[in-house]
């Protein structure tokens, strides 16, 4: 079957016995990719020429070619691969026809794209965006509410959206393919790497559903599979034509994977400490003039950072397009932010807040809402009238600014119709207008945070009541909060908008506080407002949102909010992304922590239904070999460099050098996707093992390769053979839990390898044919 | 002083290929190097005399008695963490068992300080403010040994300078950063472990660098005499406060790179001169350390003989060892038909139900069983009795009645008689987890869905169950799920207790329970009675090393456990540019407070001079790798053996921290920052002159003689260590009010010490507007 690309690729030399004969030539070339391997090197040449050769014409012949070499031959059996994976993944794609497992969330947002709905999620937009165009393309119109597992699905073309991750999850196994033939691997290991993954029972499963971790596997695929080719490039010939398009396609497959899910920066990481690796051999080889080593740096500095950084940016810019009007996640978002959203806009309102003005009054840092009173009594405490916050418009939310002090204050600031600004220092009352009470506080413990240092806050008062000491209030303007240089005034007066303040009492001292409280159930679950007598700043800041004065002319100044440029929104939706995401710690019964997954510990449960089940877990063969060859690999490196120190020459040895770098660079990736995980404290789960699944399967290839790199072809192909043919039955033993299709009890119960392997069995029928 | 390759190489010249290179290197440099000792400057001549030091060593301890006794019987009130390790101190006086995070050897310290002034132990440290001159408390001669220890810290630190071979005036520099620090002294003058660790912190360090000089001389006495005394310094560091485990780790990596050294087969050709060293430093510092570290322990059980407030954190059978332990007293072997109590060990809330039943709809929508609710109460209350009804036949009397581990058993709820039982429903709170409820004792229908397994903790089979100790979890029979409660509260129609539910992992550890009391037995009969007079209970034996076993994970538990939050608590990243402060303690009256903050001068060169020391490194790697070579060889050698080993001990003393998920105070960056100043030392030399005093370590006789370097950094060494103190003198003084609690502050004055907007001082002026009237 390989017989016909293996010619062209004898195994490594003996060491020390110098090029093989110059059989290799080969006549391949394509206008893509201009270089034609004019000989086999092995490693040593390779690294005897990477050191020399980055100046061109140096020394011709022992240059590696750059680019990617493979033989039509091989172009056939990609086909054939390809074929073979497609079968696997798309195989009765439309079953399970009702939601499975994290669909409940990734079809919402569907949902809420194709409605333009806004929407916040601790993901980057790029694979939800590709399963909504797949969604929006076969007519999906978003009605669906993809509420619980296991609902059936109604008019929507699931099939369709699932085949987005089945679709790249194909595209994979030729990525893996082709890397390994980049990393200068035969082509019967590469064959192997192609197959193992695609009949990886976890990869299969998780690719045949609408999930983001198949986009996220195959754009580090393609990350990798461009930057080792970026890799031989440079070898061969630095800022050539072939050089720029791999250095310019691992930038965008950077920017693609981190746009997937933020997982994407261990892709990051790993391509950065290769590319400090190539730097610092640049930077520290002497022929290397700084002006060259320069155009390196800015080549790569160009291409690996600002590339991916514009195209992450694109997407959300993409983002924020659709999702033009308001939804669930504007509780999320400032208000400014809101203001953007259709449906949450604001009319203009007046600039200029003065004693008589009708306001209604915002917290600052919660989102939690409006300053709100409403005529339901607090059960504890005074009994008074509840002051809580409350998220949406109601005229309830307005207050009419009274002057406390019985004379008239002194005139600092007058508009020119003679109204008295509110200047900083002002003792003022907030009357209630639907009620007619005063906001009011006074040496009560509030009935939710009942701490020594807060004080209740109630409305209190009747109509007609002047009200006592106790509702007067002092404003306090915040200087750095409200210095604006298109609004000079704010920080000397209240402005609508633009000023923000502070309300002290003027009794107790303490100030107007709210915080992410919510009141119990006789509060409407509104958040708690209190007095605070060690307020933190940032939660005791209010501003006034709206304003309107009887006596102010219909043309007075009139302000509203400043709609934040995408810059502005880009950097806020991060915040809450990164705040959210840092906010998952529950336990979920199928979470799990970093330890348990090389082992294969426990799956995850996607879906029962119908004596059918669907359960994430790997091909135990694959997933356990692929633990083993990184612990070997471990094992040999901690060997090797033992046997180095004790003076003997490991690495002078040709074929040593050569799989110590390529096992080296895969430990390396699989260790940067695997690694952080243990300091990270959110809910983890089976399937963020995968990218680094990936390499530790390319990292057992690269191992296979050594191992047989001394055998015969013949030889090597039927262990190849052996390997792929138990991974295959292992797949099909576990297949019925992949693609959810009937199985016995009796064959479950006999498929539970590990201990803690909980598909329940019990859900399975005794016999099929029942 | 870590890796020694460089030198032992140049014996045998034939080993080295590159030798010619490297003589050429050294040629290049030799103008820089002053080989003969007079024609040093005449202030450094003097200076580098043994007298010389004799009298610095001297000032520099004097000043730091000075102080760090200055006042120090002010306060005359419990500080911070005084509450605690004050009381503990009591504890050793008394012979009451207590628990605590930290291992025992600081608080030994503490008990012996306290017990030498004439402490009784009857002040219980109850709150901060509370007052010892009232209390009759010998406070003084407790806060006395840190202050002592704390002092003695300053000449360990001159000493580690001037043994790497520094100069004398380095050496008084790194020292004054320790001297005048403001947070070295405000924690050395309270009753806290802080001083404790890091003056045998620091001492280790000595040892150690004493144990590296000697080096050719392997495996003489003095060689294992220091290497024993590194061993013997870090138990007594990692004794005093968990964070000690720092500097264990410290030294390990020291020893680690320097058995790489020795493992190079150019210097131990055969593997038995290696297998020697790894020998002589697995004894004297795994072995010897861990017997001392142990010894702290037996000394902490042998002095804590009676009961106290730490029984709760342990093992029945731990409890049992300690006289007049209540489980001890009152433990008694259960019967069927006995009615009991039960307490969930953590949340101690008891066992309990009501006719209220489980609404049949929550306010997520789900949907219960309607069933009898069974809940968490922290009352005493007739609804929290319960009947062991047995699934077997039982003989009439005598033993065969008696409860046993893995029975099955019904629990019969006595005022309602009903039995208590869970199904697969979803709890009101966790929908993971199962629904508690009961049903009528005569409804047999759901009668195995009413069968629970007692299990017993640590229990071999056929143990009888008893009151008190027998700790135990109820484990579903039919469908394995264990009896669990939280601390969230259910909802109004609950009450507010706290929610009991069935945990779906059978051997979850917080799933604990024990029965308190037992009220009646079958007949009704007063059960004390029934087991006859019983002797005075003596408390049992149990091994030291399971004892110790035993504690030694408690505290990595309670320790890991310490993560609420405090007002005071700050990441690390934040120490070292002091951003913020501890609140001691304050007082209204005159307006007094103590603010554990830095001196700001000297913390602030410590972070300069660590970003120029990884500058220099960074610097020098790449030219070396670019060919050209602008250090000479022996101060190559310094920076990176001995101010990189300084560099190891910052590191491993600050980075962990970044990977703790407890409270942290700035006080765990100290021994990092003493780190630092020795660092800042290295690199202050390092500036001021391409010299060194070299070779520093002790020769062996058969070597070839190294020439002599001294070190020459002339009169602007001590010109520049004047200004230095004076800059450090003046913002000490300056803090000093914080630091020592006194004299009292006016609102404008702490305004003032607010250098860092961050601090957060008590009693600052405010700065509000006029109130307009």
């Amino acid at each position: 079957m390989s017989g016909n690309f293996r010619a062209r690729r004898p195994p490594s030399p003996p060491p020390g016995a110098g090029h093989p004969p110059s059989t290799t030539t080969a006549p391949f070339s394509t206008a893509r990719f201009p270089h034609p391997r004019q000989d086999h090197l092995d490693a040593d040449a390779r690294r005897e020429a990477a050191s020399k050769g980055y100046a061109p014409g140096r020394s011709k012949l022992n240059i590696p070619s750059g680019g990617l070499n493979i033989t039509s031959g091989e172009v056939k059996l990609l086909i054939g691969l390809v074929l073979v994976a497609a079968a696997v993944r798309l195989y009765r794609i439309s079953r399970p026809n009702s939601v499975v497992f994290d669909e409940v969330h990734f079809g919402k947002f569907a949902s809420r794209y194709i409605k333009t709905q806004y929407f916040v999620d601790v993901h980057p937009p790029l694979a939800k965006l590709l399963i909504t165009l797949a969604a929006f393309l076969f007519g999906y119109d978003g009605h669906f509410d993809f509420k619980d597992i296991g609902k059936i699905y109604e008019n929507v073309p699931y099939v369709a959206m699932r085949m987005v991750p089945a679709l790249l999850g194909v595209a994979t196994v030729p990525l893996a393919y082709l890397t390994l033939r980049a990393l200068d691997c035969r082509a019967t290991t590469s064959l192997v790497a192609a197959l193992l993954i695609t009949f990886e029972n976890g990869l299969v499963t998780q690719s045949r559903h609408i999930l983001l971790d198949s986009p996220l596997i195959f754009f580090t695929a393609l990350s990798m599979f461009s930057w080792v080719g970026f890799c031989n490039e440079d070898k061969h010939k630095p800022f050539t034509d072939s050089w720029w398009t791999w250095l310019v396609l691992s930038g965008l497959s950077l920017g693609a994977v981190v746009s997937c899910k933020w997982v994407g920066l261990f892709t990051i990481a790993t391509v950065g400490f290769s590319t400090i690796y190539q730097l610092w051999v640049l930077i520290t080889d002497i022929r290397i003039p700084p002006k060259l080593f320069l155009r390196h740096f800015t080549a790569r500095a160009l291409c690996l950072i600002v590339i991916p950084l514009l195209f992450y940016m694109t997407m959300f810019q993409i983002h924020f397009m659709i999702l033009g009007s308001s939804g669930e996640g504007d509780g999320f978002m400032s208000s400014e932010f809101q203001h953007t959203l259709g449906g949450r806009g604001m009319e203009d309102t007046y600039a200029d807040v003065a004693i008589g003005s009708e306001v209604s009054i915002r917290h600052l840092n919660t989102q939690g809402g409006y300053l709100h009173s409403h005529p339901s009594v607090y059960p504890g405490g005074s009994k008074q009238q509840q002051i809580t916050l409350y998220p949406h418009r109601d005229h309830n939310n307005d207050w009419r600014i009274v002057n406390a002090t019985h004379i008239d204050p002194p005139v600092i600031s007058e508009s020119p119709n003679g109204l008295r600004y509110i200047t900083p220092g002002m003792r003022i009352k907030l009357s209630h207008i639907s009620t007619e009470k005063m906001l009011h506080s006074h040496d009560i413990r509030p009935p939710v945070s009942e701490v020594d240092f807060q004080n209740e806050v109630s409305a209190y008062g009747a109509p007609g009541f002047q009200g006592d000491a106790n509702d007067d209030w002092i404003l306090e303007i915040d200087e750095a909060a409200s210095r604006d240089r298109r609004d000079r005034e704010a920080v000397k007066r209240l402005r609508t908008l633009r000023t923000k303040f502070r309300l002290r009492h003027a009794l107790t001292g303490c100030y107007l506080f709210s915080h992410k409280v919510k009141l119990p159930e006789w509060g409407f679950e509104q958040q708690e407002v209190t007095c605070n007598k060690n307020a933190v700043r940032a939660n005791s800041l209010w501003f006034v949102e709206t304003a309107m004065h009887p006596d102010l002319p219909a043309d007075a100044p009139k302000v509203n909010y400043r709609l934040p440029g995408f810059l502005a929104k880009f950097l806020e939706l991060q915040q809450v992304m990164w705040t959210t995401n840092a906010g998952l710690t529950d336990r979920h019964l199928f979470d799990s922590r970093p330890d348990a997954w090389p082992r294969l510990r426990r799956g995850i449960n996607f879906w029962v239904k119908d004596h059918r089940q669907i359960y994430l877990i790997g091909n135990p063969m694959v997933w356990w070999l692929s633990t083993l060859s990184v612990v070997a690999y471990v094992a040999v490196r901690g060997l090797l460099i033992l046997r180095e120190k004790r003076g003997y020459k490991d690495f002078n040895n040709t074929t040593v050098v050569k799989y110590d770098n390529l096992c080296g660079f895969l430990f390396m990736g699989w260790a940067l996707h695997y690694g952080p995980f243990w300091i990270m404290g959110r809910q983890l789960f089976l399937h963020h093992y995968f990218p680094a699944l990936y390499f530790a399967i390319l990292l057992f290839c690269g191992v296979f390769d050594f191992i047989t790199s001394s055998l015969r072809p013949r030889v090597r192909l039927q262990i190849a053979a052996v390997l792929c043919i138990l991974a295959i039955w292992n797949f099909s033993k576990f297949s019925p839990l992949a693609y959810g299709t009937p199985w016995t009890k009796k064959s479950c119960e006999a498929a539970k390898w590990g201990k803690h392997w909980d598909f329940s069995c019990n859900d399975f029928l005794d016999d099929v044919s029942l | 002083m870590a890796s020694t390759g460089k030198l032992r190489q140049r014996v045998p010249v034939s080993a080295r290929p590159n030798f010619e290179y490297d003589r050429i290197q050294e040629e290049e440099h030799t103008d820089d190097v002053f080989q003969n000792p007079n024609k040093r400057h005449p202030i450094e001549k003097i200076l580098e005399t043994d007298n010389a030091s004799v009298v610095v060593v001297a000032v520099l301890t004097a000043l730091a008695f000075a102080l760090r006794f200055y006042k120090i019987n002010h306060p005359d009130q419990v500080v911070f963490d005084e509450v605690h390790f004050g009381k503990f101190a009591s504890y050793y006086i008394l012979g009451e068992y207590y628990f605590d995070v930290h291992p025992p050897f600081a608080k030994l310290l503490f008990g012996l300080a306290g017990w030498f002034s004439g402490f009784d132990g009857h002040f219980q440290f109850e709150n901060i403010g509370d007052s010892y001159t009232q209390n009759h408390v010998p406070y003084v001669g407790m806060r006395a040994l840190p202050a002592i220890l704390g002092s003695l810290t300053v000449p360990v630190v001159y000493a580690i300078m001037k043994q790497s071979g520094y100069s004398t005036v380095i050496a008084a520099f790194s020292a004054a950063i320790i001297l005048f620090d403001n947070a070295h002294i405000a924690q050395s003058r309270l009753i806290l472990l802080d001083a404790t660790l890091i003056f045998f912190m620091s001492l280790t360090i000595y040892a150690y660098v004493r144990f590296q000089k000697l080096r050719y001389r392997e495996f003489t006495t003095e060689w294992f005499g220091w290497l024993f005394a590194t061993g013997f310094f870090m138990a007594c560091t990692w004794g005093s406060k968990v964070n000690g485990v720092l500097t264990v780790a410290t030294v390990g990596v020291a020893v680690l790179i320097d058995l790489w050294g020795i493992l190079d087969y150019k210097r131990s050709p055969s593997m038995d001169y290696f297998w020697k060293h790894f020998a002589a430093r697995a004894i004297g510092l795994i072995v010897i350390p861990f017997t001392i570290y142990l010894s702290f322990f037996w000394v902490h059980f042998a002095l804590l003989p009676t009961s106290g407030t730490g029984d709760s954190f342990m093992s029945p059978a731990f409890q049992e060892t300690l006289a007049g332990n209540e489980m001890l007293l009152s433990a008694q072997e259960l019967r069927y038909y006995d009615t009991v109590t039960m307490r969930h060990k953590d949340s101690k809330v008891y066992l309990h139900s009501h006719v209220e039943r489980y609404p049949l709809k929550y306010d997520d929508g789900r949907i219960s069983s309607q069933g009898q609710q069974v809940t968490g109460y922290a009352h005493a209350d007739e609804n929290n009795n319960w009947q062991i009804i047995p699934t077997k036949a039982l003989p009439e009397t005598g033993r065969g009645r008696i409860v046993r581990h893995n029975d099955m058993i019904q629990l019969l709820h006595v005022n309602t008689n009903t039995v208590l039982l869970t199904h697969d429903v979803a709890s009101p709170l966790m929908p993971t987890n199962q629904e508690f409820t009961t049903w009528p004792r005569d409804d047999t229908s759901r009668f195995n869905e009413t069968l629970f397994q007692l299990s017993l903790i640590d229990a071999h089979d056929g143990e009888a169950w008893k009151s008190k100790s027998g700790y135990f979890r109820l484990v579903h029979g039919q469908t394995r799920v264990s009896m669990w409660t939280h601390s969230k509260q259910l909802p109004e129609w609950a009450f507010r207790q706290q929610e009991i539910n069935g945990n779906k992992n059978p051997t979850e550890k917080t799933a604990t329970w024990f029965v308190e009391d037992i009220i009646a037995d079958e007949t009704g009969e007063d059960p004390k009675e029934r087991t006859g007079h019983q002797p005075p209970k003596v408390p049992k034996k149990m091994n030291f090393f399971r004892k110790f076993g035993e504690l030694q994970l408690l505290m990595l538990q309670h320790n890991a456990g310490l993560t609420a939050s405090h007002p005071y608590a700050s990441g690390p990243l934040n120490w070292p540019f002091l951003i913020a402060g501890i609140s001691f303690w304050t007082e209204n009256d005159p307006q007094k407070q103590i603010y554990l903050i830095g001196n700001l001068v000297g913390w602030w060169t410590c972070v300069v001079a660590l970003s120029i020391y990884v500058g220099i490194l960074g610097a020098d790697l790449l030219s070396r790798r670019r060919n050209s070579d602008p250090i000479p060889e022996p101060v190559r050698n310094r920076l990176w053996n001995s101010a990189g080993f300084f560099f190891v001990v910052w590191a491993v003393h600050y980075a962990p921290f970044f990977l703790m998920n407890r409270q942290l105070f700035i006080h765990h960056y100290l021994a990092s920052h003493l780190a630092s100043a020795l660092i800042a030392g290295a690199v202050l030399q390092f500036i001021l002159s391409e010299t060194i005093n070299h070779p520093i370590s002790v020769e062996a006789p058969t070597m070839r003689r190294h020439k002599r370097q001294y070190a020459d950094i002339g009169l602007k060494g001590p010109i520049i260590f004047v200004l230095f103190c004076i800059a450090m003198f003046s913002m000490f003084v300056f803090l000093a009010p914080l630091t020592y609690g006194t004299p009292g502050l006016t609102g404008d004055q702490v305004n003032s010490k607010r250098l860092l907007s961050s601090w957060t001082l008590h009693f600052a002026a405010k700065k509000t507007a006029e109130v307009v009237q």
